[in-house]
């Protein structure tokens, strides 16, 4: 056998057995990858809308994912909205929850980031910043209280705390939150998802 | 010809001789990404033993088959099924890890501890010993993150495993646990283990 049908045959094989292989393992842990994501997103979207038991999502487009949230009574609970978007050194996914009529944030968490660790990553502290997102008004724009607070009594019901040292990290939240609310808004005004009704898009 | 090292022998220069990490500055990308926390530094150790040892059976084995041309290719390819397969692993029944580790998990293929040893012993020596050698290289790649994983965590955050072991009064140090005191660390690890080295080379 040429040298040269050796080396194809080599790598030939070589690739086939390796690809069959991972299409074995990636069979074997795909439902349990699927499962772990989707458990993520539970969590998130029951930390945010209070006595959410059953989802549904209304719209998804890029960066951003809207769910209706059913309580045990079959009463809607609220809304979660998933949105993605670039931090301070990465992308950000956040959750945040909405009451029934749209004009409340009842909470915030972050799902995924990759900011500073010891400060830009304080967005996922609780005393720091995910306290301050309860009950915020999502009628208007948000904006950031700078100096910070230390309780959210002290802020206004548009107002976010600033954390501080990451004024950034901060404000690439704030921005998120801020476009979502505003892509809400557009789609129910375009009808893309309705609030009351049974479908979305 | 070169002289054949005992089975002892062999595992033990992964640990000080020849130590990925200490002796001959490989897989720097890791060592200085994934130690901000004990658990993350031994996470990846673990990915990259399995994927080290695994990745040197496999080319001990079919050595004689893999005409040198291709040899790299080949070891790449393997390496890389090996790096998906702990991927996958840790995605699905260690999630929260493998998000902490982010992308350098995948990025264990191009780390140079595993094509090194593929292209210096799997190639040349016999299955059993390929072994051996992985067993000590991923040994002492592990203890490496260790040792940065522990510093930085401790003075960085106070904790050990995630376990407060520093006192209220203690203030972490935030710069150990960013880039900066990953290299901070292995700088100081590095002149340490340099100044051992030429201690005992004077007695």
């Amino acid at each position: 056998m040429s040298l040269s049908s050796r080396m194809i045959l080599v790598l030939t094989a070589v690739g086939l057995i390796t690809g069959g292989f991972l299409a074995g393992v990636a069979k074997l842990t795909k439902e349990r990858i699927t499962l772990n994501i989707q458990a993520e997103i539970e969590r998130a979207i029951k930390a945010v809308v209070d006595e959410a038991e059953v989802s549904k999502v209304l719209y998804r487009g890029e960066g951003l994912v809207i769910y209706r949230e059913m309580d045990a009574k079959g009463q809607i609970a609220g809304f979660a909205v998933q949105a993605t978007g670039i931090g301070f050194q990465d992308k950000i996914t956040l959750m945040f929850g909405l009451n029934e009529t749209l004009t409340k944030i009842t909470g915030l968490t972050i799902i995924e980031q990759k900011e500073t660790p010891g400060l830009g990553a304080k967005i996922m502290d609780w005393e720091t910043f995910l306290q301050f997102w309860k009950n915020r008004d999502a009628t208007g724009e948000l904006s950031l209280r700078k100096p910070p607070v230390r309780t959210p009594d002290e802020l206004l019901s548009t107002e976010i705390n600033t954390i501080t040292a990451a004024t950034i990290s901060s404000k690439k939240v704030l921005a998120l939150v801020n476009l979502s609310l505003q892509k809400v808004r557009e789609l129910i005004k375009d009808k893309m998802i309705t609030i009351e009704g049974d479908d979305g898009h | 010809m070169m002289a054949t090292k005992s089975i002892r022998a062999e595992f033990l220069k992964g640990l000080w001789d020849e130590n990925p990490v200490f002796r001959q500055l490989l897989g720097m990308c890791p060592t200085l990404a994934v130690t901000g926390t004990v658990i993350t530094g031994l996470a990846m150790g673990l990915a990259t033993t399995f994927v080290l040892i695994l990745s040197s059976l496999v080319v001990s084995s079919i050595k004689k088959l893999i005409p040198p041309q291709v040899r790299i290719a080949s070891y790449i390819v393997v390496i890389a099924s090996f790096v998906t397969i702990a991927d996958q692993f840790l995605k699905a029944y260690f999630y929260p890890l493998s998000k902490a580790l982010g992308p350098y998990v995948p990025l264990i293929v191009v780390n140079c501890i595993i094509l090194g040893r593929q292209e210096a012993f799997a190639s040349r020596n016999s299955v059993g010993r390929s072994f051996i050698d992985a067993l000590g290289m991923s040994t002492g790649f592990i203890l490496a993150l260790l040792m940065l994983g522990t510093i930085r965590e401790i003075l960085g955050a106070g904790t050990f495993l995630g376990y407060r072991v520093m006192g209220t009064w203690f203030k972490p140090w935030i710069i150990m646990i960013l880039p900066a005191g990953a290299f901070i660390t292995l700088g100081t690890l590095l002149g340490i283990a340099i100044a051992i080295e030429r201690k005992a080379k004077r007695r």
